[in-house]
C-alpha cells in the first residue's frame, strides 16, 4: 500500500507541463531512434546522455528512462513494416508482425504492439515498485564475498544467455570486458594498471566513449555494410487504428504471463529485451490452442513478444537500481549516466534516496503513456520515418558518436577510444560474439577486482567466507552449474536422461545491442 | 562473417591465447608494493592474472572447438537460425568507404579546422558518396540531389555545432 502510495506522489510530482513536454519529446525521439533500423535503444540513451550533462538531474533522467522506453517500443515499427527489426528486441516480433503486415493487417499488428508494449511495461512496473526495496534491503547484506559473485554472476549469466548458441563466446566477450576494467588506476592502492605507456590511460577506459563505440560506430558500420530494407506498401493498412478489444482480452493471461516472464528476464544481469522476447514468445508458442499459427501472422505471438520485450525495461531498473548491476545494455548506460548525474545506484539506494525508486516507476509510466499515445496515433508519421535514407541519417550518427563522448570529458583520446571500440565491436558482432557481456564486464571490473581483494584482505587470504557464507554460497553454486550446464556434453547427457528439459532460448538475430 | 566461422573462430582463439598469456605474464611481473606492506591478497597484479587465466583456458576450448567442429558456418549446436542477418551477405565496399570517411573526419578533419566546417564536409561527402547516382543518370539530373545533400550538410552541421557549443556549453575540437 505504502508502496502504490509513494507511486502516486511520484507521479503527481511528475506531472507538470514542463515535465510532460520533455517525456513527450524524449519518448517521440526514443520511437524514432527504435524504429530505424540501425539506431538502437543502448546507443539512443548513450547518445541522448550526453545532451543531458545541463539538465537537472531528475529531467535528465527523465528524458533517459522515455528514450529507453520509446526505443524498445518504436523496434516494432520497422519490424512490422519492413521486417528488420528496429531494434534487437523486435527480432521476435517481426516473425508474426511482418506476415500479418503482408496480409493487409499492418494497423491491427502496430496496434496490438502497442498495447502490448504498454501492458507489458505496466506489469513490470508493478513488480519494480514491489520488488526493488526488498531487494535492496537483502542487498544491504552484501559484502566483500556477495559482491564478487554478484559481478561474477552477472557476467557469466549474461555471457551464457547472450552467447547463443555459443556460451564461449559469451564468456570471452565479458573476459575481454574484465580485462578492459583492468586498465588504469585501481581502486584499493591506486597502482596504475596496463597503460601501456599512454598517460590518457591511467584513469582507465572510459565507459560512455567505449559503449558509443562498440554500441554506435559498430552500428553505422553495420547498417552500412548490410543491404537496404524494402519498405511495404502500406497505403492502404497503415492507418491509425486502436487494438482490437476483443483480441486484448482474448490474450490477457499471454499478456500478464509474458509481462512477468520479460521482468524476470530483465532481472537476470546483462541479459536484455531481446531475449526477454523470445523467451514470452518461446513460452507463449507452447502453450497457444493455435501454435501452428506462430511465425504466419500469429497475432497472440506479436502480442506475446512485444509484452515480453517491454517487461524487461522494468526488469532490467531493478537490479540496475538497487545493486548497481545492469539488467541489459540500455540499463548498463543508465547507471552511467545516473553516476553522471551524481546519483549512487546501489544498496544505499533506499536509505540516502528512498522515494527514487518511485519516481523512477512513476516515469516509467508517463513513458508508458507516451507510448500508448503516440503510438496510436501517430502511425503515418513513423512511415515516413522508415523512408529516411541511411545514407543521411548515419552520418549525422557518427557525428553524435564523435562529439557525444568528447563533450564529458573534452578530450580527443576519448574520440579515439570511440572508434577503437567501434571497430572492435563491428568486428566481434560478426563473429557472433554479444556485446553485452562486453559492457557488463567494463561496468562490473572494478567491484569484481575491489570485491575479492578486498575480501582476501578481510578474511587474511582465506578463501572459505567466500563458499560458507550463505548468499556466497549460493552464489557460487548457481555460476558453477550454468558454466557446467553450458558445457554442450553435459547438456546433450542430461536432454538424454530428462526428455522433457527445455532447450536453450533462441537467441536474438542480432542481440549484440538492444 | 568477414570470413568463414572456423577460420575466423581459430585465427579469434590464437590472438586471445596471446592476450591472456600477456595479461597472466603482465599480472605476474606487475609491481607487488612491498615496500607499501600491503597484504600479498590484495596485490594488484591478482586479477589481471585470473584474467589471464580464464582467456587461455576459453581460448584454448575455442580452438578445440573449432578444430571439432565439421560445420563451417556454424558451431555445432548453434541455434542461430538460417535468415539470421549474419549470414547475409555485406557490402565491403561499403564497408570499406564507410571506415575510410569516419576515421578521415575523426582523425584527419576534426581538430584542423572548425567543427562546424569539419562536421558539414564530412556529412556532405558521406552522403554524397553513398547516393552518388548511376552513370546514366544526366548531369543535370545529379545536382539537384546534391545540392539537398549539401543543404542537409549544412543544417545538421551547423546545428550539432551550435547545441554542443552555445547549448552545453562545449569547447568544441
Amino acid at each position: 500500500m505504502h508502496a502504490l502510495q509513494s507511486l502516486a506522489e511520484a507521479l503527481i510530482s511528475l506531472c507538470t507541463p514542463m515535465s510532460l513536454l520533455h517525456v513527450a519529446w524524449a519518448t517521440l525521439l526514443g520511437i524514432f531512434v527504435g524504429s530505424l533500423p540501425g539506431l538502437t535503444a543502448t546507443m539512443g540513451v548513450a547518445l541522448l546522455t550526453t545532451l543531458t550533462y545541463t539538465l537537472d538531474k531528475d529531467t535528465a533522467i527523465l528524458v533517459l528512462i522515455c528514450m529507453y522506453v520509446g526505443a524498445i517500443y518504436g523496434g516494432s515499427r520497422s519490424a512490422i513494416l519492413l521486417n528488420i527489426p528496429g531494434t534487437p528486441a523486435s527480432a521476435a516480433t517481426a516473425l508474426d508482425g511482418f506476415p500479418l503486415a503482408q496480409r493487409g493487417e499492418a494497423a491491427n499488428a502496430m496496434a496490438l504492439a502497442t498495447a502490448g508494449s504498454a501492458l507489458g511495461t505496466l506489469v513490470g512496473i508493478v513488480m519494480l515498485v514491489l520488488l526493488a526495496p526488498p531487494l535492496a534491503e537483502v542487498a544491504l547484506n552484501f559484502g566483500s564475498f556477495e559482491f564478487f559473485w554478484l559481478a561474477l554472476f552477472g557476467i557469466v549469466i549474461s555471457g551464457q544467455l547472450t552467447g547463443g548458441g555459443s556460451p564461449l563466446k559469451g564468456y570471452i566477450a565479458g573476459l575481454l570486458g574484465l580485462m578492459v576494467a583492468m586498465i588504469g588506476s585501481e581502486g584499493i592502492h591506486a597502482h596504475v594498471r596496463f597503460n601501456l605507456g599512454l598517460r590518457d590511460l591511467n584513469g582507465g577506459v572510459a565507459l560512455i566513449p567505449a559503449m558509443v563505440g562498440a554500441f554506435g560506430f559498430a552500428e553505422v558500420l553495420t547498417v552500412m555494410w548490410r543491404p537496404k530494407g524494402e519498405l511495404l506498401d502500406t497505403k492502404k493498412s497503415a492507418t491509425s487504428a486502436l487494438p482490437r478489444m476483443l483480441d486484448l482480452w482474448r490474450y490477457k493471461f499471454t499478456i500478464v504471463r509474458s509481462g512477468i516472464i520479460g521482468t524476470i528476464v530483465g532481472i537476470i544481469p546483462g541479459v536484455g529485451e531481446d531475449i526477454g522476447a523470445w523467451s514470452s514468445y518461446a513460452v507463449a508458442k507452447k502453450l497457444s490452442k493455435h501454435p501452428e499459427l506462430y511465425g504466419k501472422g500469429s497475432t497472440e505471438g506479436l502480442t506475446a513478444a512485444e509484452t515480453g520485450n517491454s517487461a524487461v525495461v522494468p526488469g532490467a531498473l531493478i537490479p540496475a537500481l538497487t545493486l548497481a548491476v545492469p539488467g541489459s545494455a540500455p540499463a548498463a548506460v543508465l547507471i552511467a549516466a545516473l553516476f553522471i548525474h551524481g546519483i549512487r545506484p546501489g544498496p544505499m539506494i533506499m536509505i540516502e534516496q528512498p522515494d527514487f525508486i518511485y519516481s523512477i516507476a512513476a516515469m516509467l509510466v508517463l513513458a508508458t503513456l507516451a507510448i500508448a499515445v503516440f503510438g496510436l496515433s501517430l502511425t503515418r508519421l513513423f512511415i515516413k520515418i522508415l523512408k529516411v535514407p541511411r545514407e543521411l541519417l548515419m552520418p549525422v550518427v557518427f557525428t553524435l558518436c564523435v562529439i557525444g563522448p568528447y563533450a564529458l570529458t573534452q578530450r580527443v583520446f576519448d574520440i579515439w577510444v570511440m572508434l577503437f571500440f567501434g571497430l572492435i565491436g563491428f568486428v566481434l558482432r560478426r563473429m557472433d560474439y554479444p556485446m553485452a557481456p562486453l559492457v557488463l564486464g567494463i561496468i562490473l571490473g572494478t567491484l569484481l577486482d575491489k570485491s575479492l581483494r578486498r575480501g582476501l584482505t578481510l578474511s587474511n587470504g582465506d578463501l572459505s567466507p567466500f563458499f560458507t557464507r550463505p548468499i556466497s554460497a549460493s552464489f557460487a553454486a548457481i555460476i558453477f552449474l550454468s558454466i557446467v550446464l553450458s558445457i554442450p556434453a553435459v547438456r546433450r547427457a542430461l536432454f538424454r536422461i530428462i526428455p522433457g528439459l527445455p532447450g536453450p532460448v533462441k537467441p536474438s538475430v542480432t542481440e549484440e545491442q538492444s | 562473417m568477414l570470413v568463414d566461422s572456423r577460420t575466423a573462430d581459430r585465427l579469434t582463439g590464437m590472438v586471445l591465447l596471446m592476450l591472456g598469456i600477456a595479461m597472466l605474464a603482465g599480472g605476474y611481473t606487475m609491481d607487488r608494493l612491498e615496500i607499501r606492506q600491503i597484504h600479498p591478497a590484495s596485490i594488484p597484479g591478482l586479477v589481471p592474472m585470473g584474467l589471464g587465466l580464464a582467456m587461455i583456458i576459453c581460448s584454448v576450448l575455442l580452438l578445440v572447438s573449432t578444430a571439432s567442429t565439421t560445420d563451417t558456418s556454424l558451431p555445432e549446436d548453434s541455434a542461430v537460425s538460417e535468415d539470421s542477418e549474419k549470414t547475409q551477405p555485406g557490402s565491403f565496399k561499403n564497408l570499406a568507404l564507410t571506415i575510410v570517411l569516419c576515421l578521415a573526419y575523426a582523425g584527419g578533419l576534426l581538430g584542423k579546422m572548425p567543427f562546424a566546417v569539419a562536421t558539414g564536409i564530412f556529412i556532405f561527402m558521406f552522403s554524397a558518396v553513398f547516393s552518388w547516382p548511376e552513370k546514366s543518370v544526366p548531369v543535370r539530373a545529379r545536382i539537384k540531389p546534391l545540392l539537398l545533400i549539401a543543404l542537409f550538410a549544412v543544417v545538421f552541421a551547423v546545428g550539432i555545432s551550435t547545441l554542443f557549443q552555445y547549448g552545453f556549453l562545449v569547447r568544441l575540437p
